[in-house]
């Protein structure tokens, strides 16, 4: 009887990759010294994880809601997400959110942190979609789902719709997030531009993109190609 | 010696995904089916005037594998009377190739007029089943966001001899483009993919149209055609 050969399956190697990955992650937490403990797995998280008053009040609301089904291993968790998301690992941070943090109950400011990576590394537009919808829903104030929303539409061909949410992400966006401000700006001159044809007004909406973020290549092309002869861009 | 013209063509083209690949072959045969032949007739034309699906499909010739045949025969189905949801398997064309999946439950245009039309009341059933039929011709004829603002009739109806150049031309400067781009992910391929079909539909060719807007006027004019047809077959 001929000897069955052992196939190795390719399960464990993408188990250890992940596990790679959080060994990492802890190492970079454990470097800054910030171990979740029980008595304070709150506000490190909150601490670690937002970047401003918005979203510190998102989490804060969710803590409250569910702190009996999180606790140290979630605020863990949320420390690695944002050692993922710092190094803007795509890969890192998409398995994290699939395999660890959607164990616990949904986060719409969770999800509106990783959705652009499911999109763009992923290609899960409807799955995108779906998340953005819910965060907008959930975090009214917040520009980045309106922003995702506008670009996924514009990927679909629903150009109307596309400049719809970004007129919304537009009223949204604060002077803090310049950086996103300017792409929301510039893709809603285009898509002006795009349903209108009305070459002024996108000029001065790309010139409004380039106050938010005077270097900003693709604007300053756009803005030239608007001024001599245009043509239509890639984004 | 060869002594029938019938030839084989092979073409090549970048894809970024595997659905598109279905999508593709898919989308080929609904040009193929609005392509007018020698008598100046479409396949499609010839069975809204008869009526007749057989007939066209004996006209196929024998290498068309079965597989072919069967889409072929679902393609030239009659069209429902109330609302075309054979859209949802429909290519969409060039617009649409690249579009992942999705049916009738993400279809927040239908569900929203349907939760409309549950929420009214009816003086009778008369009234409320006329009320659905609008409904639905409605849906029909009403540009859809995820069909990149194709209505479902202009779905249904495919493309023609136009659209299957600017897809072959745009399916070219694609795989010129991307062939030798390297990609972090077959979602970064795909989001960047559908980001050159958008700015491309965009940009106006030297008659000054874009390829969106000869697209949609020929499947417009394609509707035109298929309702005079059967005008006068009635």
């Amino acid at each position: 009887m001929a000897k069955r050969t052992r196939r190795e399956s390719t399960k464990p190697q993408v188990r250890s990759v992940y596990h790679e990955w959080i060994h990492i992650a802890d190492q970079v937490i454990a470097e800054k010294e910030a171990e979740p403990r029980p008595d304070n797995w709150q506000q490190l998280a909150l601490e670690w994880c937002t970047s401003n008053e918005a979203e510190r009040s998102a989490l804060a609301s969710y803590i409250a809601t569910y702190h009996k089904k999180l606790g140290v291993e979630w605020a863990r968790d949320m420390l690695r997400l944002e050692v993922f998301l710092q190094a803007n690992h795509h890969c890192a941070i998409i398995t994290h959110y699939k395999r660890a943090l959607r164990a616990y109950p949904r986060c719409a400011l969770i999800e509106a942190w990783v959705v652009g990576h499911i999109l763009r590394y992923d290609g899960e537009i409807w799955q995108a979609r779906e998340m953005c919808l819910n965060a907008a829903a959930e975090l009214p104030t917040l520009a980045a789902p309106f922003y995702e929303l506008g670009f996924i539409h514009y990927l679909l061909g629903d150009f109307a719709g596309a400049l719809e949410h970004f007129n919304q992400a537009a009223m949204r966006v604060t002077a803090e997030e310049a950086e996103q401000a300017a792409r929301i700006f510039y893709n809603r001159a285009i898509m002006q531009l795009a349903l209108t044809n009305d070459k002024q007004a996108a000029i001065a909406g790309i010139t409004e993109a380039l106050h938010y973020k005077p270097d900003y290549a693709q604007a300053k092309e756009a803005l030239h190609a608007l001024k001599h002869t245009w043509r239509w861009f890639q984004w | 010696m060869v002594d029938n013209p019938l030839g084989l063509q092979l073409q090549t083209c970048w894809l970024p995904t595997r659905a598109s690949i279905e999508r593709l072959m898919l989308m080929k045969i609904e040009f193929w089916l609005n392509q007018p032949n020698q008598n100046k007739r479409s396949i499609s034309e010839i069975v809204w005037a008869t009526g007749d699906i057989r007939q066209a499909l004996a006209e196929l010739p024998p290498i068309v594998p079965l597989k072919v045949r069967r889409q072929i025969e679902r393609l030239l189905q009659p069209w429902p009377q109330g609302r075309y949801t054979p859209a949802y398997h429909r290519s969409g064309g060039i617009l649409n190739l690249f579009t992942p999946q999705w049916g009738e439950t993400q279809d927040e245009v239908w569900n929203k007029m349907l939760a409309e039309w549950h929420a009214q009341t009816f003086p009778d059933d008369q009234t409320r089943y006329a009320a659905r039929a609008e409904l639905e011709q409605r849906w029909n004829n009403t540009p859809h966001p995820f069909l990149s603002g194709l209505t479902p009739a202009q779905v249904m109806v495919g493309g023609g001899k136009q659209e299957a150049k600017l897809a072959d031309k745009f399916l070219t400067y694609l795989e010129k483009f991307y062939n030798e781009t390297e990609f972090e992910s077959e979602g970064d391929m795909l989001i960047k993919t559908l980001m050159f079909l958008r700015s491309w539909q965009l940009q106006p060719l030297s008659n000054g149209q874009t390829p969106q807007q000869i697209i949609l006027a020929e499947r417009t004019e394609l509707l035109n055609r298929r309702a005079r047809i059967l005008a006068e077959r009635a």
